[in-house]
Order: C-alpha cells, then sequence, then structure tokens
C-alpha cells in the first residue's frame, strides 16, 4: 500500500537539492486507476458529443453524418489543421492562466478583461516605439503585455487578500469596465486618423487604433513547416506564439511540480491552515499566483494581434477568457492538459465552421456540445475520484 | 428631467437586481453559492420573449421561470447530488446558457441575436394619485412585475424568518449536519433553494425581456446576474437589505443612462455599476456573514 500516504512522493519543499525522483513501482489496482483516470475525459466528450447528437436529430440532420464532416473537414486539408492549430493558441495561454489560479483555488474569471488589457498594453507599445529592432520590440511588446494583464489583476488580487472579497465578482465586473476601457481608448486617445477611406467618400475609417510597427510583428510557422515538407496555404496565420504557448506549459510544469514555489502554491491549496502552520505565508503565495495569472492573461490575445491583425480595434475577439476555464477545467488544470484542452477547442472550433457550411448545422450546436461537455468532465471527474477513494478504502479495510 | 421621474426609472432598473437577489438568498441561506445566476437570467430573457411572442405576457413570465428553474435543477444535481465544485458548475452553467439561448434563438425566431417584438403587460395606474403632475413618472405606467418584485421582499423576509420551510433551509447553510440529524432533508433542502433562485432569475430574465426592452437581446442581461450576488452580499443575505442595495445599483444604472450628454466620456459613465458594485463589495465584506457552510457540499453519513 505504497500509495496510501497522499503526498508521499511529492518533491521536498524549499532547500532540497536537486534530485531525480524516482517513480514508485505501480501495482495492479493504481495501474487499473491510472487507466481509468486517463479514460475519463473521453467519456464526458463521448458524452457531450452524444447530447449533441440528440440536438442534432431534433432539428432533422443526421449526427453520424455531421460528425463525420466534421473530422474529414478538420483534418483532412492542411488549412484546416494550421487554422486549428491558430486558434488553439490564444487558448492555451487563457488556460493556462485560468489553470495555475485554479491550482490555489483562486477563480480568476477575469482573464476575459485581463487579456483586453494585456493585448492594449501590446498594442501602445507596438506603434508608439519606433526604430527598434525585431529582437528589442517583440519582446518589449510582450513584456508591455503581461504587466498590463498583471495590473489589471492587482485589484481583484489586493481585494481578495486584505478585504476578502471573492474574486469570481470582482474580476467579472472589471471585466466590464476593461471592456469600457478599451473603448475609450481606442475611440479617444488613440484613434487612427491617417487611415485612407476608400475611393470616392465611401466606407467610413475602421475604429481602431494605429497599426503595430512590423518589428513587433509575430512571423507566422510557414517557413518553419514547409522544413518539415508541410505547406501551409497563406491564408492561414499561426505563428510563433504556438511554440511559446507550449513552452510556457512546460515551464508552468516544472514551476508547480519541482520548485519550492510551487510546492507552495500545492500546500495552499490543500490545506492553507496547514500550510501556514508549516511556515508559507499564504496569502502572499495566493497574491503572487494572481498576478501570475494575470501575467499570462496579458499574453492571450497577442497572437491574434501581433500575428494576424497587427491592430487593436473595437472588434477585437471577445470571450477568450471564458474559454480558457473550460480548457483548464478539461485538462484538469494540467500544462499539458490545457494544451490538449486547446487543440480539442481549436478542432470544435474548426470543425463546427465545416459543418456549417456543408450540413447546415448551426455552430451555435457545438457551442452547446461544449458547455455540456465542460460539465460533464467536472462531474465524470468528480465521481472517479470518489470511485478510487472508496475502493482504496476498502482495500486498506480488506488488508 | 424630474426627480421622481429619475426615482421611477431606478425603481424598474433594480427589478431584475432585486429579483435575482432574492433568488440567490435563498440559493445561498441553503449552502448553494450560484454564479450561474446571470445565465438562469439570460435563458429567462430568451424563454420570457418565446412565451410573450407567441403567447402574451403571462405565459412568458412562467416560461422563463420554469427556463430558469430547470436551469437551477442542473445546478442542484451537479452540486448537491455530485458534489463538483460550485463555482466550476454555476460557471459552465453560464457558457450553456449563452450557447443555447443563441442557439433556440436561430431556431426559433431565425435571427441569431434578437427576438421580435414581445406582448407586453397592461400597465397599471394608481387612480386618484395619477392626477397629480409631479407625481406621474413614479404612479403610472407601473410594470405588475414590478409590484410582483416589491411583494417578493417582504414574502421573502417572511418566508425565511417566519416559517418552518425557512427556518430549515437557513438550518441547512448554517449547519447541516446538525440539521441532517434533527430530521431535515438537506438534500431536499439544497434543491429546493436552488430551485426557487433559478425560479426568480428565471423571472428577473423575463422581466429584462417583457418588461424592459419589450423583446430578447442577445446579451442583455449585462452581467447583472453577477451584480444581484454583489447585492445580496451587501444586502448581508437578507431580502430588506438586498432590496436596498438593488434600488442602489437601480439607481446607479438610471443615472448613468441620463448623464450622456455630460462632459464624461460615455465609457466611463457605463462603468458606474461595475465600479459601484467593487466599491461596495471591497467596502462592506469585512462585516457581511455568510452562511457559515455556504459552499461546502455535505456528504450524508459523513465523508
Amino acid at each position: 500500500m505504497s500509495q496510501t500516504t497522499p503526498g508521499a512522493n511529492e518533491p521536498k519543499p524549499a532547500g532540497s537539492r536537486r534530485r531525480r525522483l524516482t517513480p514508485l513501482p505501480l501495482d495492479k489496482q493504481s495501474r487499473r486507476f491510472m487507466w481509468l483516470q486517463i479514460a475519463t475525459p473521453f467519456l464526458a466528450i463521448l458524452f457531450a458529443s452524444l447530447i449533441g447528437s440528440l440536438i442534432m436529430l431534433a432539428i432533422g440532420k443526421d449526427p453520424l453524418n455531421v460528425y463525420a464532416r466534421m473530422f474529414s473537414f478538420s483534418f483532412g486539408r492542411a488549412d484546416s489543421i494550421a487554422t486549428i492549430l491558430f486558434r488553439a493558441t490564444p487558448l492555451i495561454f487563457a488556460g493556462l492562466a485560468s489553470a495555475i489560479a485554479f491550482k490555489i483555488n483562486v477563480f480568476n474569471i477575469g482573464v476575459e478583461g485581463q487579456y483586453l488589457m494585456g493585448a492594449m498594453m501590446a498594442s501602445i507599445v507596438g506603434f508608439t516605439v519606433k526604430g527598434l529592432p525585431a529582437y528589442i520590440h517583440l519582446p518589449l511588446v510582450i513584456v508591455a503585455a503581461m504587466l498590463g494583464g498583471a495590473l489589471w489583476a492587482l485589484l481583484p488580487a489586493y481585494l481578495k487578500v486584505k478585504r476578502g472579497v471573492h474574486e469570481v465578482i470582482s474580476t467579472i465586473m472589471l471585466n466590464y469596465v476593461a471592456a469600457s476601457l478599451l473603448h475609450f481608448f481606442i475611440a479617444n486617445v488613440f484613434m487612427d486618423k491617417s487611415q485612407v477611406v476608400g475611393q470616392g467618400g465611401m466606407g467610413s475609417p475602421r475604429m481602431r487604433m494605429p497599426l503595430i510597427e512590423a518589428s513587433a510583428r509575430m512571423p507566422t510557422l510557414h517557413s518553419f513547416f514547409a522544413h518539415l515538407g508541410v505547406n501551409f496555404p497563406p491564408h492561414v496565420y499561426v505563428n510563433w506564439f504556438l511554440f511559446i504557448g507550449i513552452a510556457l506549459a512546460a515551464v508552468l510544469f516544472y514551476v508547480i511540480w519541482r520548485t519550492p514555489f510551487g510546492y507552495e502554491i500545492r500546500a495552499v491549496a490543500q490545506n492553507p491552515t496547514a500550510a501556514e502552520a508549516a511556515g508559507i505565508n499564504s496569502k502572499r503565495q495566493i497574491f503572487r499566483t494572481f498576478l501570475i495569472s494575470g501575467a499570462i492573461a496579458g499574453l492571450v490575445g497577442l497572437s491574434d494581434l501581433l500575428g494576424f491583425f497587427g491592430y487593436m480595434d473595437i472588434d477585437f475577439p471577445r470571450g477568450r477568457g471564458f474559454d480558457g476555464i473550460a480548457v483548464a477545467l478539461l485538462g484538469k488544470n494540467d500544462p499539458f492538459g490545457v494544451i490538449l484542452g486547446a487543440l480539442l477547442f481549436g478542432f470544435l472550433s474548426r470543425g463546427s465552421e465545416g459543418v456549417l457550411v456543408f450540413s447546415g448545422v448551426p455552430a451555435e450546436v457545438i457551442t452547446i456540445i461544449q458547455g455540456v461537455m465542460i460539465l460533464s468532465i467536472v462531474v465524470a471527474y468528480e465521481i472517479v475520484t470518489r470511485y478510487i477513494r472508496v475502493q482504496k478504502k476498502k482495500e486498506a479495510i480488506g488488508a | 428631467m424630474s426627480v421622481s421621474e429619475l426615482l421611477a426609472s431606478a425603481l424598474r432598473m433594480s427589478v431584475p437586481v432585486l429579483l435575482t437577489a432574492l433568488g440567490a438568498i435563498y440559493s445561498e441561506r441553503s449552502g448553494i453559492v450560484n454564479i450561474g445566476l446571470e445565465g438562469m437570467m439570460i435563458i429567462g430573457t430568451f424563454f420570457g420573449a418565446v412565451g410573450g411572442y407567441y403567447y402574451g405576457p403571462m405565459v412568458g413570465v412562467i416560461l422563463g421561470m420554469l427556463a430558469g428553474m430547470a436551469f437551477a435543477l442542473i445546478h442542484a444535481v451537479a452540486t448537491v447530488t455530485f458534489k463538483i465544485n460550485q463555482i466550476v458548475s454555476g460557471v459552465a452553467l453560464n457558457i450553456l446558457a449563452a450557447g443555447l439561448a443563441r442557439f433556440l434563438c436561430i431556431q426559433i425566431f431565425h435571427m441569431a441575436t434578437t427576438s421580435p417584438e414581445v406582448h407586453q403587460f397592461t400597465k397599471w395606474n394608481i387612480p386618484g394619485l395619477d392626477r397629480i403632475e409631479v407625481l406621474k413618472p413614479l404612479v403610472t405606467g407601473i410594470s405588475p412585475l414590478l409590484v410582483v418584485a416589491l411583494l417578493a421582499v417582504p414574502f421573502t423576509h417572511y418566508v425565511l424568518n417566519r416559517t418552518v420551510f425557512g427556518l430549515r433551509l437557513r438550518s441547512c447553510g448554517e449547519n447541516p449536519l446538525a440539521a441532517d440529524t434533527l430530521g431535515v432533508n438537506v438534500y431536499l433542502m439544497r434543491y429546493l433553494g436552488t430551485a426557487i433562485g433559478g425560479a426568480f432569475a428565471g423571472l428577473a430574465g423575463s422581466f429584462l425581456a417583457i418588461e424592459h426592452t419589450g423583446m430578447y437581446i442577445e446579451g442583455m442581461t449585462q452581467g447583472k446576474g453577477f451584480i444581484a450576488l454583489a447585492a445580496m452580499i451587501f444586502g448581508n443575505w437578507s431580502a430588506l437589505g438586498s432590496m436596498w442595495a438593488a434600488f442602489l445599483f437601480g439607481f446607479a444604472e438610471s443615472v448613468s443612462f441620463r448623464v450622456v450628454s455630460s462632459k464624461i466620456p460615455y465609457q466611463f459613465i457605463k462603468m458606474i455599476p461595475y465600479l459601484l458594485t467593487l466599491a461596495v463589495l471591497a467596502g462592506v465584506v469585512g462585516r457581511a456573514q455568510a452562511p457559515a457552510q455556504e459552499g461546502e457540499p455535505y456528504e450524508r453519513g459523513g465523508a
């Protein structure tokens, strides 16, 4: 019964020297539980697809046909695959921002507002600073975005730690404030007046900030994939932020599981009182993690901003923050799980376009499937966790 | 613009927040935090419009309440029976509600974001007082739902504090173990509390669609479900307190509609209700008293 003591195989807290952890040999039962845990999200996805099937049947579509179309459209063409990767990129950042906060039991619903502020800061640094080489300008813009996101997380983090204000309500209020503030800065402060309106006085200028300097744009991955023999068509914009997101996931994984900082996060999440008793300042840790979550949230919009649009406008994509929460839940707040969740959402988003065009199924059916998927996945995780606990208890009594 | 006009508008604006806050009280007093109230309100706006369009406002209200309640039951199943995190469930329900409303809107009205205009209730005038010119905005054109919302305040106060049901409901939020020991069915009470909360949110939604704008518009709840939660906290989980808080938010919102012509950019005026919510929460939370076991799942027979 090597697995019954919780935290038995966790790394030692602060001060311990770097050491390799030899994984404990899994007995037969633990292996069965592991497979069960891996199977859980797939069962939940299956359940959500069944609900989706019922809706499709209700509007007179053949679900098998629709799903087949979704798969063939999404995986049968190079531009679909590139689009899935492009759509997944911001969701990786949004998912990581939510997940790191969830890790310490903070519900950062404010990723939405934080990424708008991050993208706005990035945009401002992107068009006001001129004449810098790309290897300075681009990192500068990225840092500005992180600062913007962290700044927008500062108030709810402070209110939570100092005043006990629940972050769910405070961050949601700040999401609305951020949207208004962004509108103000675009329309009243930085509006690009130099836009040339279409010939003959037709059309009207876009409600947008000036174009971001070329030195702050993020190159696409086309040439990289061309080396691998894959040629993406020019109308997709998957860019280096995809790899930055994956690298960030790896860094977070290391921080959470292999550093004292991550240990403190996990300790506070499990039992703040016990963590305090062990000398961890849990409020400070919550505050810091909240700000880190905000800084990561600041990066969410950059793939669109620096890799696609090149300017900040009033129609800048919204809702990524909420998708990020879903992605984090899907991935069970594990950084690599988040990547998988983001890819799944990228696939659903691209696939929904396919079924809309080729099968006439409204894209909202896919939104509903996403909602059902989140609910069923958390329910499924909970049931499995409880089942394993009961089984282990039984075993312990039997042994 | 006269004072009574401003007051009348503030009163109208406060109705959705007030109703949802009252619903939140039932839910939270039973021990269930419901972040999904926003979603239940969204569903209420849509089904209120459906009922109002096809069968008249009365059916709209009933449909809206039933839809809100149905959504709340999903929350109850997830959090009471399956004991999943209440915030997570609420967030998921909000996402689900937005998608479902949009989908159904396309299916039923063949438009993505709005419904056609719906039938409204006949407005009431207070006889006698409506002759006084100064009071006219306050005493004429009153929506019956406004009256219902105001009556729901003493009703909720009475139910929670003076009935056996209210005592049992509160005991489940304060000390479910003790309640269980004394024979109260904690699960049932929490189901009921959540369902009543959903019905109130649905009613609030149908008020928005039927009486406020006369149609369903996507995203018309604008975070009022969350503001209602803040109002409830501000009101210290009591019906009367929530009413005053809801009036405050209603006032802020009606002011924000009326100062458009001033020199302040309107984006900042739009922020007023949200900043007010933040300020209020920052100021009161220290002294507010939440139900002791709120947010904690209850496991019969011990975990």
